[in-house]
């Protein structure tokens, strides 16, 4: 994992993760400051638990395009890894996360890896990527959806499962005025979603 | 009882004459039973107990007609293997979850609220349970009899305290408490020459029952120390539950508009009506005939006919505890039990809803060679959640613990039926997990010297 050669700054730097549909794998490995192990253990527990927890959903929330991550500590205490999935990549809202409590989260977390350059600092990105080992294989459940549309979809079918519960949904349906509506090709699948 | 020994698939020889006839004996019809719970003073008080009771404890299968059959059977906790002094390195070989006990898994199979160990019935979950002692006879006459050299045994010999006894019979009504007909499933095992219930289950392989066996991995199932111990081997989750009759009754009641749809909601809910006719069978009426009819009443699978669950919902009772071969994540051969539930209490007599403070219930018996892979499993993965048959979160709609906020899906045409704010109707008493030795391995343990 040797940084790559910068030759052009301002441009997009390249994605060696891998894809499967919507979102790609991005797994990061940086070296931990000697002496820094426990600290980082700390930080990961101030940030996983208690009244943070809050914190932390809201930050997913914020972020928006983040399906999981974890922060794993190995060798003996002497490495670091962070694995994530993201939509698109995890580079796109590199910039606008620096302004945010995100921005707060990572930078406490990589603070203690050898050559952390910050997060708002220009070269983050060539920083990360000099780290990022690219997955091997990548699959997902769910290649189409992304954390926005997984989200819609929850709302969507807790609303949807409401309105079954009610009688009048039922009384619609033997409504004579509904017929033509019941018998879209739509309205079909839709009812074959509601029966069980 | 028949002699020598069967033949399992791949040439396995079964030793059916040295296990123990408690562990594979279908319950009887009618039936009554009692359930004995010791605690010994010390190991010599164990081992000279166990010699005397060794001549009352049977093995093999049961004759051709098991109505003539009464059996007594002998399990240990691991608190009782360890009063019986079998040495540590021996203890140490038994699994995790037999060794912790079922009051230190109780997060894991969901005994919590009113069900968590803190509000058991003593001596359950207070390591005191030594050995369990179960009996169970066509009628009172046999089981006097077949318990009276048990009985001599236990209270003859100096150190031996009997600390729990719990009567069960079958009601007058020929069902359980809620009203059900039980004792129907019984798994299909490879080479035991003892019919599976189920004409259409392909044999399970007797390692899944029975350890020294292949079981359905293809290895031999993690066996206790030494061979002799193990071998013929199997473990008991042994299980006390309340049922709240009179609030099932009230939420059927509340819930449903005429005695028809009263019944079917309760049979949508078990997965059988009363008489034991399996929805999938039947779906819109009980059929008493085919309920009573054993060569019927469990001959169905689910994929080709009812892979949705617009008969029997995939929630329904009978349905997760043994999905046979519908939809689901994972292979439900890896998770099936011997099971015997038998009844304890005074019915609430017919057409009663109001609660008339009574102790009723089941002592479930559940068997495997397996704790982990079958008991825990079908509790916390199957009766606890719903994830594995696409209704995450929800839990067995007569086993699971609801605390008024559970719900159920009822799949039905043109718009699913979803019970909601579901309060429980059973409460976990107490249970213990054992290990059923086999008769040399119990000769083993009698004759163990220092
Ligand atoms: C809590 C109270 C319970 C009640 C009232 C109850 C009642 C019943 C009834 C009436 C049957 C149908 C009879 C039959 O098919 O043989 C049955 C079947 C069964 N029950 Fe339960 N049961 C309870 C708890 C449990 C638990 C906790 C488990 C497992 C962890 C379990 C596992 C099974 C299995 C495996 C079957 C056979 C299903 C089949 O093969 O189709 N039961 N139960």
């Amino acid at each position: 994992m040797t940084p790559t050669p910068d030759a052009t700054p301002s441009a997009q730097p390249e994605r060696p993760g891998m894809r499967d549909g919507v979102c790609s794998e991005f797994t990061v490995f940086t070296k931990i400051k000697p002496g820094h192990a426990d600290a980082l253990r700390e930080d990961l527990a101030t940030l996983a638990g208690g009244s943070s927890d809050t914190d932390a959903r809201a930050a997913l929330r914020q972020i928006g395009t983040l399906h999981d991550a974890r922060h794993v500590i190995f060798d003996n205490d002497t490495r670091h890894m962070f694995a994530s999935v993201f939509d698109g990549s995890w580079d796109t809202y590199i910039d606008d996360f620096g302004k945010t409590a995100i921005g707060g989260r990572f930078d406490k977390v990589f603070s203690h890896a050898e050559g952390f350059p910050g997060i708002t600092d220009p070269k983050i990105k060539d920083w990360f990527l000099a780290q990022q080992a690219p997955a091997g294989v990548f699959v997902s459940s769910y290649p189409d959806l992304t954390v926005q549309q997984i989200w819609k979809d929850q709302r969507v079918n807790e609303a949807f499962q409401a309105v079954l519960d009610t009688p009048e949904f039922r009384a619609a349906l033997d409504n004579p005025a509904n017929a033509e509506l019941l018998a879209t090709p739509a309205f079909q699948k839709l009812m074959e979603e509601a029966a069980g | 009882m028949n002699a020598g020994a069967s033949t399992g698939g791949a040439g396995v020889r079964i030793e059916i004459d040295d296990i123990q006839s408690g562990a594979l004996h279908p319950r009887p019809a009618p039936y009554v039973g009692r359930f004995i719970f010791l605690r010994v003073a010390d190991r010599h008080a164990g081992r000279s107990l166990l010699r005397r009771l060794l001549p009352a404890i049977e093995g093999g299968l049961p004759s051709v007609d098991p109505s003539q059959d009464a059996w007594v059977a002998v399990a240990f906790t691991y608190q009782g293997l360890r009063a019986m002094g079998v040495p540590q390195e021996s203890l140490d070989s038994f699994p995790r979850a037999f060794r912790q006990g079922m009051a230190a898994r109780a997060d894991l199979i969901g005994d919590l609220g009113e069900s968590a160990p803190a509000h058991w019935e003593p001596p359950f979950g207070t390591g005191d349970v030594h050995i369990a002692l179960s009996a169970l006879s066509p009628d009172a006459a046999r089981l006097d009899k077949a318990l009276e050299r048990a009985r001599i045994a236990y209270q003859d010999t100096p150190g031996v305290q009997v600390i729990w006894q719990q009567e069960v019979h079958q009601l007058p009504t020929g069902r359980t408490t809620f009203g059900f007909r039980d004792g129907i499933s019984h798994p299909n095992i490879e080479g035991l020459g003892l019919p599976g219930s189920n004409p259409q289950e392909t044999p399970i392989k007797a390692g899944e029952f029975i350890l020294g066996y292949p079981d359905e991995t293809g290895n031999l199932p993690p066996m206790p120390s030494p061979d002799v111990l193990g071998r013929n081997g199997t473990y008991v989750a042994v299980r006390k539950i309340h049922t709240k009759v009179a609030a099932w009754r009230q939420y059927l009641r509340a819930n449903t508009a005429s005695a028809q749809e009263e019944a079917l909601l309760a049979a949508k809910m078990v997965g059988r009506w009363p008489s034991g006719a399996p929805l999938t069978l039947t779906p819109d009426h009980d059929d008493a005939a085919l309920g009573a009819d054993p060569h019927r009443n469990n001959d169905f699978m689910y994929r080709a006919n009812d892979d949705r669950g617009f008969r029997c919902p995939a929630g329904a009772h009978i349905r997760r505890t043994n999905p046979r071969d519908a939809t689901i994540i994972g292979d439900a051969r890896m998770h099936r039990l011997i099971r015997r539930g038998t009844s304890y209490g005074p019915p609430l007599p017919e057409g009663v809803l109001e609660d008339d403070g009574a102790d009723r219930g089941l002592v479930g018996v559940f068997i495997g060679a397996n704790l982990e892979r079958q008991f825990e499993f079908i509790k916390a993965e199957w009766v606890n959640d719903g994830n594995f048959i696409g209704f995450p979160g929800e839990k067995d709609p007569v086993a699971g613990h609801h605390g008024g906020t559970g719900s159920a899906t009822i799949p039905e045409k043109p718009i699913r039926r979803r019970l909601q704010n579901l309060p429980s109707f059973v409460v976990t008493r107490g249970g213990e997990y054992c290990f059923l030795p086999g008769l040399r391995a119990l000769r083993w343990l009698a004759e163990l010297e220092d």
